[in-house]
């Protein structure tokens, strides 16, 4: 590991373990946690989002339903089964991921629109599921009392507990997305969305790749959903709406297609706004469109473009693999 | 046969026909720009709410009703086209008329603009739904044995006089559409843009007159589809026009996407389906079938069921 690579992560993880906690504790200020904590947990989904909508270039209008499957499923274990945090949060991400394979398996085939209006339809079959599977989900009262944060007996209920644990999960989250888009298996990715026919001519088993894609940002947005269920403690189906999916979208456009640093930036600043702009009452959705619209119009790479953020994580902290002969292959 | 079942398929037909008023404003528009219009819904619902505020200020009879709301359509078509489609066509060639980025650019910006719509009607006239006063309804109960001395087991059928507003709103739309593309120039500079805009632009049609065009149309049928079935069902609220743009959508990519017969066929299924679903399944798994209905054509006939020619899906 170099020098900048080092500093890098050393930054991002000291902002997100001591600085934002630090700060918040200092002002003494409950409510600032959990405006973190849901601010890291749209990070995770909006990273989850940019692996498939930037990266693969498959528009996903849909994604707030494998939020959705990932937060049901810890609710159920957790309550139902009884299962401790440590076990329903992998769980989540894992009975998110196979729903995540299920859709893609037949719908890989399509592009473009066809494949964002397919995924807005299972997305509303998976919406209609759950508002109307009374005797499972309870549909429009939700599940009530989720049990908060513990691992190992130790207990992290408490409003800055919570969020630790939400920014440890995030930091994996963010790890893994950068590990799966600034690779060999991204760049494979990045020419299927460029051409997918030209990239099955390269040899890249487009199919499979797309399949992998999808199931890794599933399993993300599972984990996201799980920690949304255990942070608020209550988890119902107008969580995971439509607007949620254009919600997690609009935070991937403002960022940057194909930037995981731009998903990070724009899923903190769409949090963000909406609280900031509490004086004014509940705008959050027009912000959303506004932002949104504006950014397609006069920022179209988004506030991180892919080139430049590309060529920054190129130079500054590229993995390459060591080949048995000692060189040093792809991304350095 | 059983009575309701005919009573359910009346009223599916009529749920049907409104799918194909907005269906046909999408695939016009699909036609021509190859672009997914997401704020046709919203213009189904500002057509529905400028309505009810013209028809409750002015009581207008419901034919100058429906011919002000079709101008409001034709408005709304006008400026949607300038603030959410004109920034993004920058070039005129076709291959960026036509490319992956320009779609996807206004396919956002037009969810972007349907967002910020809803939202603002939403905060400036509350979320509930509005009241329609009962004089204004579309709701006179017409028995088929009382009303055309039906007898035998039909007469017992209940026809609403907005099912049959419906029907006849559809009927001479659709005629009139056909009329407009096939026998005036306007419909012809359509054609031909839709199937060549570079072609269209050497042989001297004013592509950009044209997409407005289209849009004025288009949405002027989706806003009188608003109107119409907000007056039938009473239910006039800034979420209304999402689910009747998606079916709109499922229809238009059923019939094939570039044909409107197809499209309008499609429609009149999905809300037959729907209304027949609901005396097997509850209400709210009815939803269900326009999704399902849309993966397994997009999945089994990806050139629709009407197998009109298209690029790959």
């Amino acid at each position: 590991m170099n020098g900048s690579r080092a500093g890098f992560w050393g930054a991002f993880l000291t902002l997100l373990f001591l600085a934002v906690p630090g700060v918040l504790a200092a002002m003494g200020s409950t409510y600032g946690f959990r405006v973190a904590t849901v601010c890291a947990i749209f990070v995770i989904l909006g990273v989850s989002m940019q692996l498939i909508t930037g990266v693969a270039g498959l528009l996903s209008l849909g994604h707030a339903a494998f939020y959705g499957v990932g937060a049901y499923t810890a609710a159920k274990l957790a309550i139902g089964a009884g299962l401790p945090f440590i076990v329903t949060l992998p769980a989540a991400g894992l009975m998110t991921a196979l729903v995540g394979l299920l859709v893609a398996v037949p719908t890989m085939r399509l592009v473009s629109i066809y494949f964002a209006v397919a995924t807005l339809g299972v997305g509303q079959m998976i919406f209609v599921t759950l508002l109307n599977w009374v005797s499972f989900t309870r549909g429009p009262l939700g599940i009530p009392a989720i049990p908060g944060i513990a691992i190992f007996g130790v207990n992290f209920s408490s409003a800055s507990g919570t969020y630790m644990i939400v920014a440890a999960v995030t930091a994996f989250a963010v790890w893994v997305a950068h590990r799966v888009a600034h690779s060999y298996h991204g760049t494979a990715l990045r020419a299927l969305r460029e051409d997918d026919q030209c990239a099955d001519a390269m040899g890249v088993n487009v199919p499979r790749t797309k399949l992998e894609v999808f199931a890794v940002s599933a399993f993300l947005a599972g984990l996201a959903g799980a920690l949304w269920a255990h942070s608020t403690g209550f988890v119902s189906p107008t969580d995971f709406r439509f607007a949620e999916s254009i919600l997690i979208l609009a935070m991937v456009v403002v960022g940057g297609l194909g930037s995981i640093p731009g998903a990070v930036l724009g899923a903190v600043l769409l949090a963000l706004l909406p609280e900031a702009l509490r004086f004014v009452g509940d705008v959050r959705q027009i912000v959303v469109g506004a932002v949104m619209f504006a950014a397609i119009l006069f920022l179209p790479r988004g506030l991180l473009g892919e080139v430049p953020t590309l060529a920054f994580i190129r130079r500054a902290l590229g993995a390459g693999w060591r080949a048995p002969d000692g060189r040093v292959l792809g991304w350095r | 046969m059983d009575i309701f079942l005919v009573q359910q398929l009346v009223n599916g037909l009529a749920v049907g026909l409104i799918y194909a008023l907005v269906a046909i404003g999408f695939t016009l528009i699909f036609g021509v720009l190859n672009v997914v219009n997401f704020a046709h819904g919203e213009v189904y619902m500002l057509g529905a709410y400028a309505g009810l505020v013209l028809a409750v200020a002015l009581a207008p009879p419901i034919l100058a009703l429906l011919l002000a709301v079709l101008a409001v359509g034709a408005l709304l078509g006008f400026g949607l086209e300038r603030i959410a489609f004109r920034p993004f066509r920058r070039f005129r060639d076709e291959a960026s008329l036509k490319s992956k980025a320009v779609r996807e650019a206004t396919l956002l910006s037009s969810l972007a603009v349907s967002i910020v719509t809803r939202e603002l009607v939403e905060k400036l006239a509350g979320g509930d739904m509005q009241v329609v006063p009962s004089t204004l309804r579309l709701q006179e109960p017409i028995i088929l044995s009382e009303a055309f001395g039906i007898s035998g087991p039909l007469g017992d059928l209940v026809l609403i006089d907005g099912q049959l507003w419906i029907l006849a709103a559809a009927v001479i739309m659709f005629a009139l559409l056909q009329l407009v593309l096939y026998r005036t120039k306007t419909g012809l500079a359509i054609r031909a843009v839709a199937a060549n805009p570079l072609g269209a632009a050497f042989v001297g049609i004013h592509a950009n007159r044209t997409v407005i065009a289209t849009f004025a149309i288009g949405s002027a049928m989706g806003a009188v589809a608003g109107i119409l079935i907000g007056l039938y069902t009473a239910d006039i609220q800034p979420a209304m026009g999402f689910a009747p743009g998606v079916k709109a959508f499922v229809a238009m990519v059923m019939g094939g996407l570039s044909s409107i017969p197809g499209a309008v066929i499609c429609a009149i299924l999905l809300g037959v389906a729907e209304a027949l679903a609901t005396e097997w399944v509850a209400q709210g798994w009815s939803e269900l079938i326009a999704y399902a209905a849309l993966l397994i054509v997009l999945l089994l006939f990806p050139t629709g069921l009407f197998g009109a020619g298209r690029e790959r899906v």
